[in-house]
């Protein structure tokens, strides 16, 4: 038998011990990797819809509750338009709206069939809308697969039937899962005349966009300039507090799963007492039998690790299934957050089950051969 | 019934035992005291005694004399409040690495054989080699001829539990052969057996006397007919020799 041996048998052996310590582990697994996918899944979304299009950036209302709620005025995006190193500015107005129980948050845009192509968004099917047009709709290729609709079809919008005149795509899933109304015709049926959610901005050839980006930063204080992941939370506060709240709940996975570890480690090792007395006694080290102690602890959470990733999966299934999320979540399993389920888990393991080993470890031999 | 010696490769770390009786002794103890509770209770009193190596020496005395505590520290199990103990000429106080110590040089069976019980029979046998140099093929080889000299020989792969006592504390006999000792310590090994196992085990004592002739023993015992099958029969009392 070698000593890897035994560390697999003396886990496996004890099968209560196992599941309920595995059980643990996993269930702080499950928490890290269901939230960190989420999370990264909703940031990323987000992101699909900030970087549509062939902007350098994209501008919106500094600190609102969410991205959603940004409000700039035509004003504004002229004055922007004026700027400095400024070659292009596109103003949509974003809204989300109910279409059906399959469809519970289907995204729209108002945008000017003019800006269409420096948006990025590309007509695969049909025509572009007319700007002046209100019956008219251009459907994301992803939608109009949803709904089973072609170029021609109608379809009924908030009490209004219109006329998908073309499909489009934008490269981005919830883009193209969406739909786009010319900008007068949304603008007014938002009750929004001449707001925008977001700006769009192009830079001329050879400036430097983070200097633009930084003089736009200085010269409208009210508003957020958006280019990486990092500067995201400057605009939208929910997806910050989600993001605080995905680490807090990391840390109290960790918290919780390391004393289920420790409480469980210890009660075998208390069982378990006479016999590290006994191997003390025909000459292992203190050293050996914290290593066991502790190898038993890392197989414990490896296994407990891989039965949480499992259930991560089909947990991220559950939720991307929820009626509220429908079409919504496009799950993104990222190497950071397999990373951080393993960090969790063997901070869980060596935080639980390195007392119970340093005790194992130090207990003096007779002491641990009296003990009944 | 098989050699009681066995051909498998020798644990590293210790040297070949030695049946040379001009050697120092396998285990001299000079005025050894040990206090428990701050001194309240006084196991040994002045204990001092010598044995031979070879030699197999009886320990009795009533309940509380200082058998085990005696046996503990001889094992380094525990260390002695004053006094001197060297087994084979080497001062136990001056060991810096006591589970070498034991691994090496001592072999310990006890009243309740203390098996691990989620291990087989050859597997507490083979955790005793476990940092002595043998490889995991050599540990399990040996421990099976282990198993085959005390009569276990088709037993290895039971747990204790489908063992009967007396075939428990063979494999724990068979476990404290594990490194060869030059020295091994049993606590009451017959204290917990029916008739019939401990006639078995005197008479597994009595082949290692005859197959190790270099290995001391010291047996603690209450039976006098345990006793009597050693070279030498020595009565504590009150924690000194009487």
């Amino acid at each position: 038998m070698s000593f890897a041996a035994l560390i697999v048998h003396n886990v496996t052996v004890r099968k209560l011990r196992l599941a309920l310590t595995a059980l643990a582990v996993a269930i702080g697994v499950v928490t890290v990797v269901s939230l960190g996918v989420l999370t990264h899944s909703l940031e990323t979304s987000d992101l699909a819809l900030l970087k549509t299009g062939h902007a350098d950036f994209t501008i919106a209302q500094k600190d609102v509750s969410d991205l959603l709620s940004s409000s700039i005025d035509d004003s504004t995006l002229a004055h922007i338009r004026s700027e400095p190193g400024v070659a292009d500015v596109t103003g949509v107005l974003i809204g989300i709206q109910r279409l059906n129980a399959a469809n519970p948050q289907f995204l729209e845009i108002g945008i000017s069939p003019a800006d269409l192509s420096a948006f990025g968004v590309t007509v695969v099917a049909g025509r572009p809308f007319a700007a002046s047009a209100d019956n008219e709709l251009l459907l994301g290729w992803r939608a109009a697969q949803n709904l089973g609709l072609h170029t021609g079809d109608t379809l009924r919008v908030a009490g209004t039937t219109f006329r998908v005149v073309g499909i489009y795509s934008t490269g981005q899933a919830l883009g193209d899962a969406g739909v786009m109304f010319p900008l007068t015709w949304f603008q007014t049926y938002q009750r929004q005349p001449s707001q925008y959610t977001l700006l769009f901005v192009v830079v001329t050839p050879g400036a430097s966009v983070a200097t633009v980006q930084s003089r736009i930063d200085r010269d409208f204080p009210q508003l957020a300039t958006i280019r990486t992941l990092q500067q995201f939370g400057r605009a939208d506060r929910s997806l910050s507090l989600i993001l605080a709240a995905d680490q807090g709940a990391t840390v109290l996975a960790v918290i919780i799963g390391a004393i289920v570890v420790m409480s469980a480690m210890t009660m075998s090792f208390i069982e378990r007492t006479r016999e590290f007395g006994v191997l003390s006694a025909i000459g292992w080290t203190r050293r050996r039998v914290g290593i066991m102690i502790m190898s038993e602890a890392l197989l414990i959470g490896l296994i407990g690790t891989a039965g949480g990733l499992g259930l991560s999966v089909l947990a991220v299934l559950g939720v991307q299934h929820l009626p509220s999320l429908t079409g919504i979540l496009q799950p993104v399993y990222t190497s950071d957050v397999f990373g951080r389920a393993l960090y969790t888990a063997a901070a869980m393991v060596v935080l639980g089950g390195l007392a119970p080993a340093i005790r194992a470890a130090t207990t003096r031999p007779l002491e641990a051969l009296r003990h009944e | 019934m098989s050699d009681m010696k066995t051909q498998t490769p020798r644990p590293a770390g210790r040297e070949e035992p030695s049946a040379d009786e001009s050697g120092p002794p396998a285990v001299e103890m000079d005025s050894v005291h040990k206090d428990f509770d701050g001194g309240v209770i006084k196991a040994l009193n002045g204990l001092s005694l010598r044995v031979e190596r070879g030699e197999s020496v009886a320990v009795t005395g009533p309940s509380g004399c200082g058998k085990s505590t005696m046996l503990h520290l001889i094992a380094a199990l525990d260390r002695p409040t004053s006094g001197i103990i060297r087994v084979g000429g080497m001062d136990l106080a001056s060991q810096k690495n006591l589970p070498g110590y034991r691994r090496h040089h001592v072999g310990l069976v006890f009243q309740f054989h203390d098996l691990l019980p989620q291990l087989t029979a050859i597997q507490n046998v083979e955790i005793a080699m476990f940092g002595t140099g043998l490889n995991r093929r050599q540990r399990r080889d040996r421990a099976q001829s282990l198993l085959a000299d005390v009569e276990l020989a088709g037993m290895e792969n039971r747990p204790p539990t489908k063992l009967s006592g007396g075939e428990r504390q063979r494999v724990a006999i068979a476990r404290a052969l594990a490194n060869e000792p030059e020295l091994l310590l049993a606590d009451e090994p017959t204290g917990s057996l029916d008739q019939q196992s401990v006639h078995h085990v005197l008479d597994m004592f009595s082949r290692l006397r005859a197959e190790r002739p270099g290995m001391a023993m010291i047996i603690v015992t209450h039976d006098m007919g345990v006793a009597d099958t050693a070279d030498r029969i020595i009565r504590l009392s009150d924690g000194r020799v009487r």
